[in-house]
């Protein structure tokens, strides 16, 4: 419900990083932390989150960059907007399915506001941007207050809304890495118009040669309390020549290894009716693309 | 009026500058000195309860809260927000059963969101909190979503005057077996060759106006109650507040904001009584009162949903001997609309097509859903969807071509209208069916897409309608309009007819520019309610005819006093003098002339020569009027054509283009009639494919948000083609008909004929959604 009653709290403003970090450890998990806040200045999310302070990134100057280092990967700081991914080169060639999330994403005006990190610690099942880079793989640099480590994405969310990173902990930055000539990935999602959720969205990171997959990763969203990597399904495709049959089976797969609900964008029933033919678009659209 | 300067041509809207920079004022913007916030509390727990126990202690006791009403702290009276009352005679309405059964504080919860009491507060965030402190016992009581439910003879009575919860039925007395029609249905079904019957159900969808509703209300020290608000219905909501608060009518003032979008969401009453309520209880200060989005959701009103069962015999020509037809609506909560949306939705039924026989019935049910009430088409999408469909069936089993077969059997010139007894004065349908075939491309597309396999299948399909200019004779239609003569011969135009950013005021104002002869930029029109006299308000697509027809009689007015004085002035007989380029001159001697300026100039500043007696002129400012009631209702027709493009494999619909065509009789601003086609469209898509009001099995409303209920956006919408087709109405004034309300009809119908004529499946569900598709394609099988 809408209000007009601001919720209360306490903005505070760090400099540094390590400023952040000991606010965080400091007010022990009384703390939200603002960055593009299209999530949080939606005032009923933030109602429901009730926190005592808002910890805003605005003045951590460093942390919007969005970098790709090659034989590394992506390197993409807490403050880097979705935006950013469309206007980075590197990004639609090697990246592609981060790509076609970074461009259905939301509208312009929220792709310039969102941050990719934020989308992440969302933990939304429906996250586009997470969705990608679940199948591309990756890594979560969280600094708390003994130093950094490193949360593998396939580990990060626990439950919906719910993340590794520790209250102490501030996700500085996300790594993505640096895909091999053979990689091939793609994003499809599925929503009632332009402008809204996903329904049911998928992304996958495939390692070609020739028309064989070595190894698979695909993700799918919408089906669970958070994004799904559908590992029984990648294990079909793992080593398999590319066939119409195969595809069949691996359609038959996901619809099995995903546990969808009804609710206002859609229904379980049409979720897992589709979620087989998106997945098999996917992979053809992953490998068509080059 | 041979040359027209401003008639036809795209003047860009009045309004838009102003709009398109934020710079209008709308209700919520108004800040006045010693305003006071208004919160209406209302249930959002239940659908259906009585209070037991309304606890009002802890939210006084908020600093900063005024004071609170409970409902016995307000009028007592009943009221029914709709206008249906000042429409038509008295004893019609009681023949129509109408009732009024809404309360401004209610103890029986009969929809969510229904208001239980009011916080008056110096701010609207202290207003918010006390709220938040109303304490309220609740006894839950059975919850009806559907007609179905609330019609089981067991169930739960909302008024004692409407047993079985049939808000209303056609009357007996008017039409015998609650039907009407022509013919005798049962023996001419019986000779049809073929018949199709079909049940249709049609979505709860909401106007989804840009501007929530927001009001200021404030009782002063001269015992006014002044109301500031969007209304579509000034002059209407003035009476009905005036009745409600039992004012004499000179009492209550009201003050026509910037109507941030009405579809019908703000025809009549809103939330104007809570917030007068609030108003007259702190005498002297204003108050205002802005609803949420999800308040102005699940408390005003929506289009009728229901069940409308449909049977049409033709004969294998396809001749239409028989049609039968039950439209069982959703009322929702309270009465409103209840008697005129089921009316009317026969209406458009009965005028469409040269039925052999046809037997409309019309019935509403309550239910524990929001109000149904106005909405742009006012029953003729819903009709639309299901006849529309249902004929293009009887084509398919026939094998007749569905645009030939609507060139045959539409009614035309002389076949009685929509009102039964009034027959149709024009009809361009079959110039806009012809030249829409045309731009789709229809004979080459219906046989390339016969016959499809694969993915993606196409699909083109057709619908067309009739609609009305204004409501008469069915309703009362009646426009004032004054036309002031400035002393420099610039003009005020005054009158209460609402702009609810179709552009009304700017065609308005074209037709009087024509009329006068004169420029648009001298020419000023006043909307206020004080000064103008009556106009029943925007609705039923009136504003331009019936409005314009009162501009033009008034203009003709003043020209008639120019002439009458110039004549005099001139010693020239009226029959001699014409009117052109602001001059009055003898149409035999050009040099006889008088300026328009100098008639209005000495009219007022008018001097009296102390040694002659004589005068500088003809004394007396120059003012127009007319109180117009029109003869006709000039009914405009149209033809949509949508071509659409289904993936088998996930139900999505595609659509690709939508060519409208509208027998518009005659543009007066063509680039604003694009603009309602164009916007009706839009409503009309959503409809078809996305939208609906979902209720969870307690009532409460599942999307009562832009994020959770969707309408399409801009890259959502397809290539729109729209073709004016102007064949001047021999009756209108200028030959113009209206467009306004026909926007959101036929595509509802040609998208979904499309749909069908894509995968050989008729949908009778709407929206048409990739999960209702898919569902189906798997029962069918199709492959």
């Amino acid at each position: 419900m809408s209000s007009r009653v601001l919720p209360q709290f306490d903005l505070l403003t760090p400099q540094s990083i390590s400023e952040a970090v000991a606010m965080l450890a400091q007010y022990q998990g009384q703390v939200a932390v603002l960055a593009g806040g299209t999530d949080l200045l939606v005032w009923n999310y933030i109602r429901k989150l009730k926190p005592d302070y808002v910890l805003r990134l605005s003045n951590l100057d460093g942390l919007d960059y969005l970098n790709y280092v090659p034989g590394e990967g992506l390197r993409i700081g807490a403050r880097a907007k979705v935006a950013q991914l469309l206007e980075h080169p590197d990004v639609a060639e090697k990246f592609p399915a981060l790509h076609q999330a970074a461009s259905t994403f939301a509208t312009p005006q929220i792709r310039n506001m969102a941050t990719i990190v934020g989308n992440v610690l969302r933990a939304s099942p429906a996250g586009d941007c997470s969705c990608a880079i679940l199948a591309l793989g990756g890594q979560v640099l969280l600094q708390g207050p003994g130093g950094q480590r490193l949360v593998d994405i396939d580990d990060f969310w626990v439950a919906y809304g719910v993340t590794k990173r520790k209250y102490d902990e501030l996700a500085v930055e996300l790594r993505i890495p640096e895909p091999t000539s053979a990689t091939r990935s793609a994003f499809i999602r599925m929503t009632r118009v332009h402008e809204d959720l996903a329904k049911l969205n998928v992304a996958v990171r495939l390692e070609m040669s020739q028309d064989t997959c070595s190894q698979a990763r695909i993700s799918m969203g919408c089906v669970g309390p958070t994004l799904v990597r559908l590992k029984q399904t990648e294990k079909l495709l793992n080593g398999k020549k590319i066939t119409d049959e195969l595809l069949q089976q691996l359609a038959a797969s996901a619809q099995d290894e995903i546990t969808p609900i009804d609710d206002q964008r859609s229904t379980a029933d049409y979720r897992r009716q589709v979620a087989g033919v998106i997945l098999r678009r996917v992979i053809e659209q992953a490998i068509e693309t080059h | 009026m041979s040359e027209k300067t401003f008639v036809g041509k795209n003047i860009p809207k009045l309004d838009a500058r102003e709009k398109a920079t934020g710079q209008s004022i709308y209700a919520a913007d108004l800040q006045l000195p010693g305003m006071l916030y208004g919160k209406i509390v209302r249930c959002w727990d239940h659908a259906h309860a009585k209070v037991l126990n309304l606890d009002l202690s802890e939210a006084v006791k908020v600093p900063g809260v005024v004071k609170v009403l409970g409902p016995k702290d307000v009028t007592q009276k009943n009221y029914n927000t709709g206008v249906l009352d000042l429409m038509v005679p008295e004893e019609l309405g009681q023949l129509l059963g109408d009732i009024e059964d809404q309360r401004i504080f209610t103890d029986h919860v009969r929809h969510q969101g229904d208001a239980i009491c009011g916080i008056i507060a110096e701010s609207e965030e202290i207003a918010e909190i006390a709220a938040g402190k109303v304490k309220v016992l609740y006894e839950p009581l059975p919850v009806y979503l559907s007609a179905e439910e609330s019609a089981r003879p067991d169930a739960f009575q909302f008024d004692e005057r409407k047993p079985g919860n049939r808000a209303f039925q056609l009357p007996e007395q008017m039409f015998p077996g609650n039907a009407y029609g022509w013919g005798d249905v049962d023996v001419e079904m019986a000779k049809a060759d073929l018949i199709v019957e079909e049940t249709f159900y049609l979505p709860k969808v909401k106007q989804c106006q840009m501007e929530p509703h927001a009001y200021v209300a404030h009782y002063d020290q001269t015992g006014r109650l002044n109301c500031w608000t969007s209304t579509q219905m000034p002059k209407c909501v003035q009476p009905k507040l005036a009745r409600l608060f039992e004012l004499p009518l000179s009492r209550v003032n009201l003050v026509s904001t910037t109507i941030g979008g009405g579809f019908g969401a703000r025809l009549g009453m809103v939330f104007e009584p809570e917030t007068c309520a609030m108003a007259l209880a702190v005498p002297g200060r204003p108050v205002k009162v802005q609803s949420a989005r999800e308040e102005d959701w699940v408390a005003s009103e929506s289009r009728h949903p229901g069940k409308y069962w449909m049977k049409l015999g033709v004969m294998k020509d396809g001749t239409p001997v028989a049609m039968d037809a039950h439209f069982t609506s959703n009322a929702g909560a309270y009465f409103t609309h209840s008697s005129g949306v089921p009316f009317t939705t026969g209406s458009w039924l009965t005028g469409m097509y040269k039925f052999g026989a046809i037997r409309y019935k019309g019935d509403t049910f309550y239910t524990n859903q929001a109000p149904s009430g106005a909405f742009r088409g006012y029953g003729n999408p819903q009709t639309n969807f299901a006849l529309e469909q249902i004929v293009d069936q009887a084509c398919n089993q026939l094998n007749i071509d569905p645009v030939d077969w609507r060139k045959k059997w539409h009614k035309g010139v002389g076949d009685d209208g929509w009102c039964i007894g009034v027959p149709y004065s024009s009809c361009a349908l079959d110039e806009c069916l012809e030249r829409g075939a045309e731009a789709i491309g229809w004979k080459e597309k219906r046989a390339r897409y016969a016959n499809q396999s694969g993915t993606l299948r196409r699909g083109v399909g057709v619908g067309v309608m009739t609609h009305t200019s204004g409501a008469m004779p069915m309703l009362l239609e009646h426009t004032t309009c004054t036309v002031k003569m400035n002393e420099d011969a610039s003009v005020v135009i005054t009158l209460s007819c609402s702009d609810l950013g179709q552009g009304s005021h700017t065609v308005l104002k074209q037709i009087a520019a024509d009329t006068l002869g004169m420029p648009m930029d001298e020419i000023h029109i006043l909307v206020n309610m004080d000064a103008a006299g009556f106009d029943i308000g925007s609705h039923a697509s009136r504003t331009t005819y019936v409005g314009g027809g009162a501009v033009i009689k008034a203009c003709e007015d003043v020209k008639r006093q120019l002439i009458e004085r110039a004549a005099i002035r001139l010693g020239i007989s009226e029959e001699e003098l014409e009117i052109e380029d602001r001059q009055v001159f003898a149409r035999h001697d050009r040099d006889k002339r008088l300026s328009v300026k100098e008639i209005c100039h000495t009219g007022v500043y008018n001097f009296t020569n102390p040694e002659t007696g004589e005068t500088n002129g003809v004394p007396g400012q120059i003012k127009g009027y007319a109180s117009h009631f029109p003869g006709h209702n000039s009914p405009p027709f149209g033809a949509c054509f949508a071509e659409i493009e289904v993936d088998i494999e996930t139900g999505v619909v595609n659509v690709l283009e939508l060519v409208i065509a509208h027998d518009i009789g005659r543009a007066i601003n063509p680039m604003a009639v694009e603009g309602q086609l164009q916007g009706g469209a839009h409503q009309a898509l959503g409809m078809i494919l996305t939208e609906e009001t979902c209720y969870d099995k307690k009532g409460l409303c599942r999307n009562n948000s832009f994020t959770d209920y969707k309408m399409l956006g801009p890259v959502d919408m397809p290539k729109l083609t729209t073709i004016l087709v102007e064949q001047p109405d021999p009756i209108a004034p200028l030959g113009m008909k209206s467009v306004g309300e026909a926007g959101p009809v036929n595509p509802v119908g040609a998208t979904a004929n499309a749909i069908s004529h894509a995968l050989g499946i008729m949908f009778t569900e709407a929206p048409i959604t990739p999960e209702r598709i898919l569902q189906a394609l798997s029962e069918q099988k199709v492959a």
